[in-house]
């Protein structure tokens, strides 16, 4: 059993496995955080922007002048910003069977590999992942296509000029496998084959293996996965959550003794706690409100800001809030929040039993229903007549590189009145703010991770017992900046085996057994005998028949009987005879009572040596002797066949026969 | 004694005798016991005036049949009249003999209940107070059947036996006159017991006996296990700490090596009363001006190196807690070098310096403090221990005073989660600690502790940082920012310049409380309100600073936010604040703000229409404070309304009347005894300087001198014929009118205020002889208000004496016009108000009698010995009636 690594971002996972004869990718995360060495695509022409001067190296001899422009001391690349894909070379991508996806955030590099590695597989995923996956994909496909950039970079991918280049740009790696977003057309094609599942829901894979998706309490049809066969079991732990928010809380008692549990997706915040941070949002958000100025929230479209939403709905009127309006702007606004309120059956028990009621189960449907939560696809249209200041405003995208956010930082950044609240963990806040710089606007960030933390992780692992665990390597030491936090890293008993981009893993058990099948007829035909107590035995002539990874035996075929012939048959013909097959012995040779019947037979000098694994006889008259071993009996007799033959006979005695 | 409850004594003996079960309540008994020992205590002799008592006693002592319940109570009945030598006579002989004889209450088959026994025991300790018991106590051998009953199943009983031992030791000790005093109780002089020969064997004996005792148990054996040597652990503290010499000598020689050896086994239970053994002999030896036994030493020698880490941390502290250390150095050195080792391990801070002495132990403490539950105890202690540490003399300390600090500025940042700037420190003990919520609300109280300690001042700018840090960390749960902003008030207040703080410091503090305002949970936002009141009060004090860090006034506007608040705590708090945030020149008359009457017209709405009563009784404290600092900086004669409209006295004209009609009507009690409150504060304004007028209502007139000088004021014609103008002003506030409802609310502690205030007023305005002696009080006296013919107007004029003026008015309703050349006639709907002259009202009241009757609590009549007898009696012929339907009794419990 094989795992490759084909992403090192330990939350946007892509591994495949190798299991029996299956070949299965576990999740197919995009790491988007290549987008921060790109400047900004405004969605109207700021001067600020094109007015940045190109770089040129500092001796003159490299000029990228139109590749590269320069803002507060940093390189920025003049270009469509491009996506660090999965690794592509480290195996075939057209072997792999299936995809499992365990979250929407887990699948955004699906159309660059269903597309174009001659994948011919299935993608598994749960109904709400597949759909609000179909937002994200197109709402970045959206916020490229938007501000078409004709240019495309290329020339400082080169080695020797990257080497020259400033900051973070000369130490990114892998920039030839960088590649633009991809097209609505790729989306719905990568989409086509995707094959919804339910939790708990048992897909066969060729008769090999079984894998079934589990709930794991992160966001709206997130999962977890369970591949397993007969004899082994194989946990993948994605992101996950303990948290109460809004979905299915995280099943945890499917995922008890595995063999090996593949751990990713722990939160990237393990010293932000989600409610200190929600606190923090909220007291940020109203501070800024009361002082006049503006909040702008760079968010996704879907998943905490549900529950930003419904955190709000409480707090606006304890913090006097009721007239500031709230605007959420993404061309899929609406989709995700009505999409939010009809994926009932995977929300938390809570929220599931309002739709009895019937009410909407979450609170940002009054909100609209009052006019203090509007949603736009856009800031064109009808956004500019409605919109009022001071507010808030929910928009995409948290790199701060695209989308209709870019439009909020150049217009809001120069006031200190006005606050950005970051409240994603996947991007360094200052790294999203850099090409802003200098930015007068107040910055706080509040990141909400609700995936599993440490402490939650080796509590969680305490219980479900998993003989072993395979996980990024940067769970296995704590984080560089805070040296001393033993308490951020996962410490266990085996050590856990960690993994890096481009790892291949041979995961550390051997399959021994294997399930096979008896027809009723040949069963019937055994005559089991009794070794033990409750354990029977007996012996199967039978012909073994491998199909579709399922092996059954089969009675031998009895020859027909000979057609009438007036030729006689040749010999030659005739199918061979099967022997029937030798008596199988068992059981153990009481070395008492085999003395006693020894003297019997009239051999009494009889010296016993005590080994290892049993004692050896010594008949010193016949110069013979008797090696009684757990496994096996031998007798070493020279020249004296009739002894032998009754020493033999007198063993047998004591051994059954099968 | 109450001649009625003598003459109802001998039936209540009478029921006693009966049955127990028909008392009223189980507390009955205990009452009426208390009253007893009441009696004797004031020097009465029960015994004779209830001479019916005896024959109870001697009744019951025979009648074994008798209520257990009854049987201890006489029991202790008979032991208090014996705690006289008189008494002690009356009893002696064969009511005493068999009373107090185990065998005779054995016999009986009661002495399994510990009812019985408890009797028995505190019976014995009532008697035990003069040499006559002592021997009746020593012929009688009870010391034998008292040392059982020290490990008595019962832990009352075993308590008690416990404390009659220690009190039979110490009361009767010899050398000198001791005094013993037990339980609050009045202290008794002990006789020169100690010359009479015979009596100095028999203590001898009874010392051989309990010493003998005390050796023989104090070891744990195999069946008793720890239970009898934590009793016996405990009667040698109480012995020790009373004990003089030779007694306590003779004590030592016996027990220590006992103890040395129970030391040495090492039982973690027992290091708490080891401890408080030692600390006790060391309290007792320090009395008698002498250095410290040599055993005691040793013993404590031994206990401050025991092994176990727990145990060794939790002797450390008890020594250090007992606070009789000072003479012995050599071991508070060590105990606070134990007590610093967790935090020298835990932050890397070099607090024991080269002193390598405790290193021993340092290995057992780092290894306890890799567990979790231990690590957070044992660092809790520690730190608790931190500040008096840091106020020994510097040459008991390893490191000075301010590598504490530093310390426990560094567990701090420990505890939040930034080791960052950690280079040492013992990262396996970090990840107990990190997010600990108990360490770090203990090591915020250790650094308020530490504020005033010596050398801590260069510290400040440190301190402060870690606080607003905390402040700011997001995970902080609400008591630790509680915690952090009285820890931050209280460094603030003790430094001498707050100004020495840096610009960044102040906006970082401006940021985070704006932040904080905010906050979604209610309890941080109180905080942060309370912590705002506070910070005007600290900076009110240097009155220089008050300007660089109120720059602006930015907590008047959040203050002003938060009376908005949806929890009223929050309002109530904000409300508090305003009213410490007011500024000195609004006192003064000046020309007020927008803002300011937004905040005053914010409050009278708050007191008319929330719901909850702490934002109304904020309210009217606003007020009083507004106007109680108004009038220490203004002329108590200046009339309000001679201001121009725009001063804050306009603004105070205009609410004045709102404040005390709104508060006077208001339906919780403590709303409208501040609106008292604040009439008293009127009224002291108006009429101060008043001849007759006694600010304070509150004190009695029976404690005033009789011939005090009343006024030290010369009292001019032009003041005193003001008195009419006074009183005038207060009838148009509104003053009256409040005092008047007040008297006659329903809550007592509200009619009592306004009796004692209307008291004030009627010896200010219409003193006797009656009115018309001197011309401003007969001016004063013309003075009228009006009654509302409804309400608490017409509950007025039910009074007996206000019937009689009623009766007066109709017949002089000619004269009624009159009214409107001193008062004010109003006219109400119902139009059957009557305009009164306040002087009549005032002493038509019958102010004096309702003060009497208003001043004794509610349940003054329930509480009186009479009640309780009369209720023993009646329980029981309600008894005797329900014995005849089976059944059909109910048992009360009242408590």
């Amino acid at each position: 059993m094989k795992l490759y690594c084909l992403s090192g971002h330990p939350t946007l996972p892509c591994n495949v496995l190798k299991f029996k004869s299956t070949t299965i990718m576990l999740d197919c995360g995009l790491d988007t955080t290549s987008v921060l060495n790109f400047l900004p695509l405004p969605l109207v022409h700021s001067p600020r922007l094109s007015k940045l001067p190109g770089w040129v190296s500092k001796d003159g001899n490299i000029n990228l002048e139109k590749e590269l422009k320069e803002c507060a001391k940093r390189v920025f690349v003049d270009s469509q910003p491009e996506f660090c894909l999965p690794e592509k070379e480290l195996l075939d991508l057209s072997n792999i069977d299936v995809i499992l996806i365990s979250n929407y955030h887990c699948m955004m590099a699906l159309p660059y590999i269903t597309e174009h590695t001659g994948f011919t597989g299935t993608v598994y995923a749960t109904e709400p992942t597949l759909q609000i996956g179909r937002l994200l994909m197109e709402e970045l496909v959206n916020f490229m296509e938007r501000v078409p950039k004709s240019q495309s970079a290329t020339c400082w991918k080169n080695k020797e000029v990257q080497r020259m280049l400033p900051g973070p740009l000369k130490d990114v790696v892998d920039v030839w496998a960088w590649k633009r977003c991809y097209s609505m057309l790729e989306v719905n094609s990568a989409l086509s084959k995707v094959q919804l599942v339910g939790y708990s829901q048992k897909v066969e894979l060729f008769g090999a293996v079984q894998v079934s998706p589990l709930s794991s309490g992160y966001s709206l049809g997130s999962s977890n996965w369970i591949i397993q066969s007969h004899h082994e079991k194989v946990a993948y732990v994605s992101g996950s959550s303990l948290l109460t928010t809004h979905p299915q809380p995280m099943d945890q008692s499917s995922l008890k003794n595995s063999d090996v549990l593949i751990l990713t997706g722990l939160t990237q915040m393990p010293t932000a706690n989600p409610d200190g941070m929600l606190g923090e949002f909220c007291s940020n958000l109203a501070m800024t409100i009361r002082a006049g100025g503006n909040v702008l929230v760079p968010c996704y479209s879907s998943g905490v800001i549900y529950d930003l939403l419904e955190c709000l709905y409480q707090f606006i009127e304890s913090a006097s809030l009721g007239t500031t309006p709230f605007y959420f702007i993404s061309p899929v606004a609406n989709s995700s929040l009505e999409f939010s309120q009809i994926f009932a059956e995977w929300l938390c028990h809570n929220k599931q039993s309002k739709v009895y009621l019937p009410e909407p189960p979450f609170p940002h449907a009054e909100l609209i229903q009052t006019n203090k939560l509007k949603h736009y696809p856009s800031i064109h249209g009808d956004f500019s007549i409605e919109f009022r200041q001071p507010c808030v405003v929910f928009t995409g995208h948290p790199s701060l590189r695209f989308g209709d956010v870019v439009h909020f930082m150049e217009l809001w950044g120069k006031s200190s009145l006005n606050t950005i609240i970051f409240t994603e963990p996947d991007f360094s806040y200052l790294d999203a703010l850099a090409p802003y710089q200098p930015l007068a606007m107040k910055c706080v960030y509040c990141p909400i991770d609700t995936r599993l933390n440490f402490h939650q992780v080796s509590k969680l692992l305490k219980e479900v017992q998993p003989l072993h665990v395979v996980c990024p390597e940067q769970y296995t030491q704590p984080p560089l900046t805070q040296s001393h936090r033993s308490d951020l890293m996962l410490e266990l008993q085996p050590p856990p085996m960690p993994y890096r981009r481009c790892s291949v893993l041979n995961l550390p058990f051997r399959r021994r057994y294997e399930r096979v099948y008896i027809l009723p007829e040949l069963a019937n035909s055994l005559v089991p005998s009794e070794v033990k107590p409750g354990i029977s035995v007996a012996t199967v002539s039978a012909v073994l028949h491998s199909k579709d990874n399922k092996h059954t035996l089969q009675s031998v075929s009895k020859p027909p009987p000979a057609p009438p012939s007036k030729k006689r048959k040749r010999v030659m013909e005739e199918p061979p005879v099967v022997q029937a097959p030798k008596p199988l012995l068992s059981g153990a040779v009481p070395l008492e009572a085999f003395l006693a019947t020894l003297q019997k037979h009239g051999i009494s000098e009889v010296k016993v040596e005590e080994t290892a694994d049993g004692h050896i006889l010594h008949l010193q008259a016949d110069d013979t002797l008797i090696q009684l071993e757990a496994d096996g009996t031998h007798i070493v007799c020279d020249n004296n066949e009739p002894l032998r033959t009754t020493l033999r006979d007198l063993v047998l005695r004591f051994l059954q026969k099968l | 004694m109450d001649r009625e409850c003598v003459s109802l004594l001998p039936r209540v003996c009478e029921v006693l005798r009966g049955s127990g079960s028909s008392l009223p309540d189980d507390t009955s008994l205990e009452k009426l016991l208390d009253w007893f020992t009441g009696l004797t205590e004031a020097g009465g002799s029960v015994q004779e005036t209830c001479p019916c008592l005896l024959e109870f006693i001697s009744a019951v002592v025979l009648k074994t049949s008798s209520d257990p319940g009854v049987i201890c109570f006489t029991l202790k009945l008979s032991g208090l009249i014996a705690s006289t030598e008189h008494g002690f006579k009356t009893l002696q002989g064969s009511v005493l003999d068999m009373a107090f004889n185990p065998q005779h209450w054995r016999d009986a088959g009661l002495w399994e209940d510990p009812c019985i026994r408890i009797g028995w025991i505190q019976g014995l300790r009532n008697m035990l107070q003069h040499s006559k018991a002592f021997t009746f106590f020593v012929q009688a051998d009870f010391i034998v059947p008292l040392l059982q009953l020290q490990t008595d199943s019962s832990l009352f009983v075993a308590s008690a036996a416990n404390q009659t031992l220690a009190h039979t030791l110490v009361f009767f000790q010899p050398g000198g006159n001791g005094t013993f005093k037990d339980h609050g109780k009045v202290e008794r002089t002990q006789t020169s017991i100690s010359d009479e020969e015979p009596f100095s064997q028999d203590y001898s004996s009874v010392l051989g006996t309990i010493s003998q005792f005390l050796k023989e148990s104090l070891l744990p054996k195999e069946n008793t296990g720890l239970h009898q040597s934590q009793q016996v652990l405990k009667l040698l503290a109480l012995l020790l700490a009373r004990a003089r010499q030779p007694l306590r000598d003779k004590l030592l020689g016996t027990v220590a090596d006992s103890l040395q050896e129970l030391v040495a086994a090492g039982y973690s239970q027992l290091t708490p009363p080891l401890m408080d053994i030692i600390l006790a002999a060391y309290s007792s030896s320090s009395t008698d001006d002498c250095v410290p036994d040599q055993r005691v030493t040793r013993l404590l020698s031994s206990m401050l190196n025991i092994t176990k880490p727990s145990d060794l941390i939790g002797a450390a502290a008890a020594f250090l807690r007992g606070g009789r250390h000072h003479q012995d150095t050599v071991h508070t050195a060590w105990a606070v070098r134990i007590l610093l080792l967790p935090l020298h391990i835990v932050t890397g801070q070099t607090l024991l310096g080269t002193d390598t002495t405790v290193e021993e132990h340092r290995f057992s403490i780092a290894e306890k403090l890799k567990i979790k539950t231990s690590c957070v105890s044992m660092i809790c202690v520690c730190l608790t221990h931190t500040p008096p540490i840091t106020l020994m003399p510097g040459d008991l300390l390893p490191c000075p005073p301010v590598s504490i600090l530093t310390a426990v500025l560094s567990l701090l940042r420990i505890v939040s989660g930034d080791s960052s700037s950690l280079s040492s420190g013992c990262s396996e003990v970090f990840r107990n600690l990190v997010g600990s919520g108990k360490v770090q609300k203990c090591a915020l109280e250790v650094l308020t502790g530490l504020s005033s300690s010596p050398g801590m001042k260069d510290k400040q700018t440190e301190v402060v940082t870690v606080l607003i840090q905390y402040l700011n960390n997001p995970d902080s749960d609400p008591t630790v920012i509680h915690k952090s902003y009285q820890a931050l008030l209280k460094w603030m207040s003790v430094c001498e310049d707050v100004s020495s703080l840096t610009d960044n410091f102040k906006q970082d503090l401006i940021d985070v409380v704006k932040k904080r305002v905010c906050d979604m949970r209610w309890e941080v936002r109180d905080s942060t309100v309370e912590f705002l009141g506070k910070l005007a009060g600290v900076l009110k004090q240097g009155e220089e600073t008050c300007g660089a860090l109120l720059g602006g006034c930015w907590s008047t506007p959040l203050l002003r936010e938060a009376l908005q608040d949806p929890e009223s705590y929050v309002r109530a708090s904000a409300i508090s604040a305003l009213a410490q945030t007011l500024e000195p020149s609004w006192h003064q008359g000046a020309a007020v703000t927008q803002g300011q009457t937004d905040i005053v017209t914010r409050l009278l709405e708050i007191l008319s229409q929330d719901t909850e009563a702490f934002a109304r009784r904020a309210v009217v404290q606003y007020f009083i404070a507004w106007f109680s600092s108004r009038s220490s900086h203004t002329s108590p004669l200046s009339s309000p309304s001679s201001s121009s409209s725009s001063s804050s006295s306009s603004l105070r004209t205009n609410s004045v009347s709102s404040v005390l009609s709104l508060g006077s009507a208001d339906l919780d009690w403590e709303v409208k005894v501040h609106t008292l409150e604040l009439a008293e504060l009127l009224m002291d304004e108006a009429c101060s300087g008043h001849r007759g007028y006694r600010k304070g209502s509150d004190t009695p007139p029976a404690l005033r001198h009789p011939y005090a000088v009343i006024s030290a004021r010369p009292l001019g014609e032009g003041a005193e014929s003001d008195l009419a103008g006074a009183l005038r002003n207060l009838v148009e506030q509104g003053v009256v009118w409040a005092l008047l409802s007040g008297l006659v609310d329903c809550d007592r502690p509200v009619g009592l205020k306004a009796c004692q205030l209307l008291i004030t007023l009627r010896d200010t305005v219409c003193p006797r002889p009656p009115p018309g002696a001197s011309p401003a009080t007969a001016a004063a006296s013309k003075v009228s208000c009006e009654l509302p013919g409804c309400g608490w107007g017409r509950e007025i004029r039910k009074i007996p004496g206000m019937k009689r003026l009623d009766r007066v008015k109709e017949a002089d309703v000619a004269h009624r016009t009159r009214c409107g050349e001193v008062g004010i006639e109003r006219t109400s709907e119902g139009g059957d108000s009557v305009c009164v002259s306040v002087c009549d009202i005032l002493s038509s009241l019958g102010l004096d009698e309702k003060l009497d009757e208003l001043s004794q609590s509610s349940d003054h009549v329930h509480n009186s010995a009479l009640s309780l007898l009369q209720d023993i009696l009646t329980a029981s012929a309600a008894h005797t009636q329900q014995d005849t339907e089976p059944g059909q009794e109910v048992i009360v419990d009242c408590y």
